[in-house]
């Protein structure tokens, strides 16, 4: 399975890739809701961000409410928030066959395509990636997260047939980004993180192998993200995926999931975005990269990253704390 | 095998229909509905909340562990109230306000449940007032607050702030959790116990109630 070469460059030339995008909203004085609902203050934010940081490759929203919204679920707006879904949309297998796959641009869906296509044209000095969810992550935004998890057991007939669903219209998305120029997605399946290492074999690995193999060339690339902690149990299913980065949360050992997964594929993380980012302070940041560092960049493979999508409400001063310090380091 | 073990390896299983047809039969054979609580229902939810903490199970085991156990309490119920006999405590349970996340909540609930303790649901997106309102007329011990966004995690502090102005302050303990909070937030807004996880606030909520 072909994937883009510079990929595998990352990791030598040092400069981290954190999923930094929805902080922009206050460094613009723009409220989230904004963020999420106008193309080109989303563009002009994954530009600033560029414009502020030293990353390896710009990210655009990482918005898991965006494709169930398209397929019709109930959001839960605010201000200063990323929207959340609410409630459940298809409650049997009966339902779930009768629903209807949305439109690539239905909803929101077109918005973030022309925000990622505007962002593109601006941004010429490193690869754009675009955020997408995942097909069992989106599966539980359609389902309720609680009835598709218990459902991998009680009924996996009707996982299946949301799965059949949620698969598809992925797929289409990520071409669209793809037609639109971007280098490439981060999907992210956080949702399976949390199953069993079969339960995952069985409801997550086939359908994320079945987008990777339809959309990833050379040209364009798929960064597979999962913040769940079963991460270390799964890394050989995880592997067989061939995606061209994997991208791991703070709930897990990074050093012990870099002994786990093949080292000609990069593996990123994990600074946590709740307790460093958010909740941390410059000095934290520093000693928590410095940590990490010390623990991982013996690995040839290990790029620098945050655990996960960074909140809008996180410190620029932590932000910059974050890449200062893994300047500092290779510096040494 | 005796009978409650056979019905705590179906909780751990996830059979709710066979632990509620084995309860009718352990009740047939005169076993007292409290034994069978503790040592059926409970002890099979304390093995399976143990793995889950090793990470053996997962969270859809745990989910449907859950399920079979209150499938099984809905039919000791009736007969445990006739005896008199009373969880070892109450909690009431919630998502603050603004913040529509559940799977945290509903976890935690499930492991406090396991422990034998009383979880008032009062759901997502609940406001300060009607935690306090849950607290007085359920006299629960133990309020747990769960906050999944950068953005809500402070009306977790909102809570606290109208238990005390209620004056209920020092009769609860309240305990946080949720994926932006930290030990540190939780000593900022006053809160008696930060957990990481489900399995560990079953453990401080039995522990706060001195059990």
């Amino acid at each position: 399975m072909s994937y883009p070469k510079w990929i595998d460059k990352l990791p030598s030339e040092h400069k981290p890739m954190p999923i930094l995008s929805f902080p922009s909203a206050p460094l613009m004085g723009v409220s989230v809701y904004a963020l999420t609902h106008d193309a080109n203050i989303q563009a002009n934010g994954i530009v600033r961000v560029a414009q502020e940081t030293n990353a390896a490759a710009a990210v655009t929203m990482m918005d898991l409410s965006l494709e169930a919204e398209a397929f019709g679920c109930t959001l839960h707006t605010s201000e200063n928030e990323v929207p959340t879904v609410v409630g459940a949309l298809v409650t049997d297998e009966d339902e779930a066959d009768e629903l209807e796959i949305p439109q690539v641009g239905d909803a929101r869906t077109g918005l973030y395509i022309e925000a990622a296509k505007k962002a593109k044209s601006r941004i010429t000095d490193r690869p754009v990636l675009a955020g997408v969810i995942g097909p069992f992550s989106l599966a539980g935004r359609l389902m309720d997260v609680t009835e598709a998890l218990a459902n991998c057991i009680c009924d996996p007939d009707f996982v299946h047939a949301v799965m059949r669903k949620t698969t598809p219209f992925l797929i289409e998305y990520a071409k669209a980004y793809k037609a639109a120029g971007l280098d490439g997605i981060v999907m992210a399946e956080p949702l399976s993180g949390l199953l069993s290492p079969a339960l995952e074999e069985e409801f997550s690995a086939p359908y994320c192998k079945e987008l990777i193999d339809a959309v990833q060339d050379d040209s364009f690339a798929v960064i597979y993200h999962n913040c769940g902690p079963n991460t270390p149990k799964m890394t050989d299913s995880l592997s067989s995926l061939g995606a061209s980065a994997y991208h791991f949360g703070d709930a897990v050992q990074l050093e012990e999931i870099l002994d786990k997964m093949p080292s000609d594929r990069v593996v990123m993380g994990n600074i946590s975005p709740a307790k460093q980012f958010l909740g941390g302070t410059p000095d934290s940041m520093a000693q928590a990269v410095k940590e990490l560092l010390e623990k991982c960049a013996g690995h040839k493979n290990f790029l620098l990253s945050s655990g996960c999508d960074i909140p809008p409400k996180s410190s620029w001063d932590n932000i910059r704390a974050f890449f200062r310090a893994s300047e500092e380091f290779y510096a040494e | 095998m005796g009978i409650c073990d056979t019905i705590s390896e179906k909780v751990q299983g996830g059979r709710a229909k066979e632990v509620v047809a084995l309860i009718n039969q352990a009740l047939e054979e005169g076993i007292a509905p409290d034994t069978i609580l503790t040592e059926g229902l409970i002890t099979g939810m304390n093995i399976i909340g143990q793995k889950f903490k090793n990470n053996e199970v997962f969270v859809p085991e745990i989910l449907i562990a859950a399920r079979a156990m209150n499938k099984g309490l809905q039919t000791l119920k009736p007969l445990l109230a006739k005896e008199g006999i009373e969880p070892i405590g109450k909690a009431v349970i919630c998502t603050v306000k603004g913040d529509m996340h559940d799977i945290g909540k509903n976890l935690v609930k499930i492991m406090i449940e396991g422990q034998g303790i009383e979880c008032i649901d009062l759901g997502v997106d609940v406001e300060p007032a009607r935690v306090v309102e849950a607290v007085r007329e359920s006299g629960a011990q133990i309020v747990c607050l769960s906050a999944l966004l950068t953005t809500t995690m402070y009306g977790q502090k909102d809570v606290i702030d109208a238990l005390k102005e209620a004056g209920l302050r020092d009769k609860v303990k309240v305990m946080v959790g949720g994926a932006p909070v930290t030990q540190a937030f939780a000593d900022e807004i006053g809160a008696d116990c930060y957990t990481l996880d489900a399995a560990s606030a079953a453990q401080a909520a039995r522990k706060l109630l001195g059990k």
